[in-house]
């Protein structure tokens, strides 16, 4: 019967291998195309931003995840008494929630951090409308490197008298150890709560069946304890891979002077006195990069640069006794990185004017709310300028740093009498609509730069009083300080270019042309950085050119200016720019902090401030299986492994009674 | 190298040389450093000739020889054991001791 079989196989054995050939073929035919399989697992998130570690000379903050990423199931967390599921009831620890900007507070967030090993990451929905008020910066900013110390005004110090940023919940400075990223509201988010709703929701009380949505989040950050660790370890060579682990914060500060100076010649100058007017550009949030400081930081150097343009006329046809030095500080928000670099530089005479040189400083802090009473004073303008009381300290601001080093005479100008006014100090809802910066819906992105909005309106009031302050105190001709005023037109554009979309034609002409690709449609970032090559710098930096320099034909007399080449506008029947040389005494100075100089990383007095380095950062959700079924899948390819080592070994001790018997009934059959 | 091949001196010449470390005239140096790798080998290698083997002349000398290395090697386990575990454990708090005496150090944990 075996050989009729093979008799029976071997005749049909042409058309079944016809067959079989023909139905191989068709298969590989049809399935030609590339499909990965990761593609069809998993679905990337692109439009994350991480949280990242920060460190300083005791601590770190920030957040940290693993090297290989942490994985959890995601949770929509619906309220405050809803995180009971992911911290203690739910069954499918670890849980990587998913939060609404209401519940994005500190006491969810510090319950999340107690119970970490249950909690695997954290993302958040940042919305487009902000909420009433949320500031995750500290309430006491920069409490240990201003001028109040237990040795100077010990009642004002550590914000005894007043606590500047009552808002603040602190989660900017806290370390956790899982990681935390945003989200924005708009696809990508939808899809991620539609998973949710499918895999993972309890139904009727009993636990979700796998597979559930999950959650990966890679964000694993290299630096660890403290900035002279990192330090350390950035500095060891004896490894076959040395590598960087942190760098410290820092950038340039932007300074130029009515009277230019020779850049050459540092230390005190004889009979030479200064009024420095002085603004911070820098800003931060709980996430890293995303900054956008409008109340913060923007308020206060625009109206500077509107009061540098409104002195510019006055100062060349009657210049004052003294000199005017417009001061923007990098990396306030970080311990005064930028201006205890100045102050430093100035008591080692590396800057060209020194501590006794300066007469007085009058700083801009935030004035948003400045222009809020209509009476008009005797200036004429819209708003009274108040003295607070006696007791009351300094806020946070540059002029601390020049009082730590020397008494000086100084101003600081707000719009708040004790707490800030500011609802959402150093958090990524400080943007335009913070500042009520509104335009009409129908106006084009041109239309709209050269809108005059009220904010624009009402900043401009508080230039032209900065402006004819600085004249005055700077012992200019009285009768002429009337004439100083600050233009509508160039704030509104500086508005709209530092809060709305920083590539516009006025900044585009005003920026050099290696450096036209920084403007994007967007705001630019505050965040001070550690790549020395912040936008807002560059842009205050031409800018203060622009409205305080003069374009020339480019003569080469004694090089008492920087002379920057500019795009230029393009003119109306043409397709080139018209590129000139502007002449300005502006320049940089390297902001980064006197610790790194010195090699003191552990300092109490300057700024310590590093940021981690990271490899990659990025996100990604698909369905994770029980542990069960994957263990069960695992255990089943061992068995399978094994038997067929027994198979094999039982056939090869057998062989000659199998093989030869197969033989036999062959050979009997012939 | 089959050792049932050789002749018993070839053995016994062998043995010492794995014992004392002298595997090449200008290895001796270097022999020292690595003696608990060598002794290894000649416990595991001559544990057979020294113990299961019947009798023969070189066969006491091997045995002293195998001996030897086994108890050096047990001290050199000891040794090391403590150290590493030591190190391990301790590295994180030594800070900057622990950073240098480290070849690497893993990034992002303590």
């Amino acid at each position: 019967m075996c050989s009729n079989l093979v008799r029976c196989l071997g005749d049909g054995n042409t058309s079944l291998q016809k067959l079989a050939t023909s139905i191989v073929f068709f298969f590989c035919l049809s399935d030609v195309s590339c499909n990965s399989v990761e593609q069809k697992i998993y679905v990337e998130l692109n439009n994350t931003v991480p949280c990242v570690r920060l460190l300083n000379a005791t601590h770190q903050i920030g957040c940290q995840s693993s090297i290989s990423g942490d994985t959890g199931v995601i949770h929509v967390l619906e309220s405050e008494a809803d995180l009971e599921w992911p911290l203690s009831k739910g069954p499918n620890p670890p849980y990587m929630v998913l939060l609404e900007s209401s519940l994005f507070t500190r006491s969810i967030m510090m319950k999340m951090k107690n119970e970490s090993n249950r909690v695997a990451g954290v993302a958040v929905v940042v919305p487009n409308t902000s909420p009433p008020e949320f500031s995750p910066h500290t309430t006491c900013p920069n409490e240990n490197t201003g001028v109040y110390s237990d040795n100077y005004g010990p009642n004002l110090a550590h914000c005894n008298t007043t606590v500047w940023n009552p808002r603040g919940n602190g989660l900017s400075y806290e370390e956790f150890d899982f990681p935390v990223f945003s989200l924005k509201e708009d696809n990508e988010t939808e899809f991620i709560k539609q998973c949710y709703l499918d895999h993972n929701r309890a139904v009727n009380g009993s636990a979700p069946q796998y597979p559930l949505c999950a959650m990966q989040l890679f964000s694993h950050m290299h630096a660890v304890t403290n900035t002279p660790t990192c330090m350390r370890r950035n500095d060891i060579n004896f490894s076959i891979n040395p590598e960087m682990v942190c760098d410290p914060l820092g950038d340039y500060n932007v300074w130029g002077s009515i009277r230019p100076y020779n850049d050459t010649v540092f230390g005190h100058k004889e009979n030479e006195s200064v009024v420095i007017a002085a603004a911070r550009l820098d800003s931060r949030a709980f996430f890293w990069e995303v900054s956008t400081g409008a109340e913060g930081s923007v308020s206060g150097f625009v109206t500077l640069l509107a009061a540098a343009q409104a002195l510019r006329e006055v100062t060349h046809a009657a210049p004052p006794t003294r000199n005017i030095l417009f001061a923007f500080f990098q990396g306030e928000t970080f311990d005064y990185i930028g201006s205890s670099r100045m102050v430093y530089d100035m008591e080692n005479g590396k800057f060209v004017i020194d501590l006794d040189n300066i007469h007085s400083v009058l700083e801009i802090g935030q004035v948003k709310n400045l222009v809020n009473n209509l009476q008009s004073s005797t200036a004429g303008l819209g708003f009274l300028l108040v003295e607070p009381n006696v007791s009351q300290p300094l806020p946070p601001s540059s002029l601390q740093r020049f009082l730590r080093a020397q008494p000086i005479p100084g101003i600081v100008l707000a719009d708040h009498e004790s707490a800030f006014n500011n609802r959402y100090y150093e958090s990524f809802y400080d943007n335009a609509a913070n500042l009520n910066l509104t335009y009409p819906s129908d106006l084009s992105p041109e239309e709209q730069l050269e809108f005059v909005t009220d904010t624009a309106k009402s900043l401009t009031d508080v230039a032209t009083v900065v402006a004819r302050a600085l004249y005055k105190q700077a012992g200019g001709d009285e009768s002429l300080v009337n004439t100083i005023k600050a233009d509508p037109k160039i704030v509104t554009q500086m508005l709209y270019g530092f809060l709305v979309s920083s590539n516009n034609s006025w900044f585009q002409a005003v920026m050099a042309p290696e450096l036209k690709n920084i403007l994007k449609p967007s705001p630019p970032e505050y965040y001070v950085g550690v790549a020395m090559s912040s936008t807002p710098t560059r842009l205050v930096q031409y800018l203060l050119a622009n409205l305080t320099g003069a374009a020339t034909n480019l003569t080469q007399s004694q090089c008492m200016y920087s002379y920057l080449w500019v795009q230029g506008i393009v003119p109306p029947n043409s397709t080139e720019r018209d590129s000139f040389c502007v002449r300005a005494s502006v320049r940089l100075t390297k902001a980064v902090s006197p610790a790194f100089e010195l090699g003191e990383y552990a300092s109490k007095d300057y700024s310590t401030w590093t940021e981690s380095r990271w490899k990659f950062i990025k996100a990604r959700i698909f369905l994770v299986a029980s542990r069960d079924l994957e263990m069960l899948t695992l255990g089943v390819g061992v068995a399978v492994l094994f038997t067929s080592l027994l198979v094999t070994y039982f056939i090869s001790t057998k062989a000659d009674v199998l093989f030869s018997s197969t033989r036999e009934p062959a050979s009997a059959a012939y | 190298m089959n050792l049932e091949r050789l002749p018993n001196e070839e053995k016994l010449t062998l043995c010492r040389k794995y014992y004392l470390g002298k595997l090449q005239m200008y290895v001796c140096v270097w022999g020292f450093a690595f003696l608990p790798f060598l002794w290894l080998v000649n416990v595991v290698w001559f544990f057979k000739e020294a113990f299961v083997k019947p009798t023969y002349t070189e066969q006491l000398q091997i045995k002293t020889y195998v001996k030897r290395s086994g108890l050096g090697l047990l001290l050199w386990v000891a040794v090391l054991t403590t150290w590493i575990t030591i190190f391990q454990h301790f590295r994180a708090e030594w800070g900057e001791v622990g950073d240098y005496l480290s070849f690497t150090i893993p990034l992002g944990i303590p």
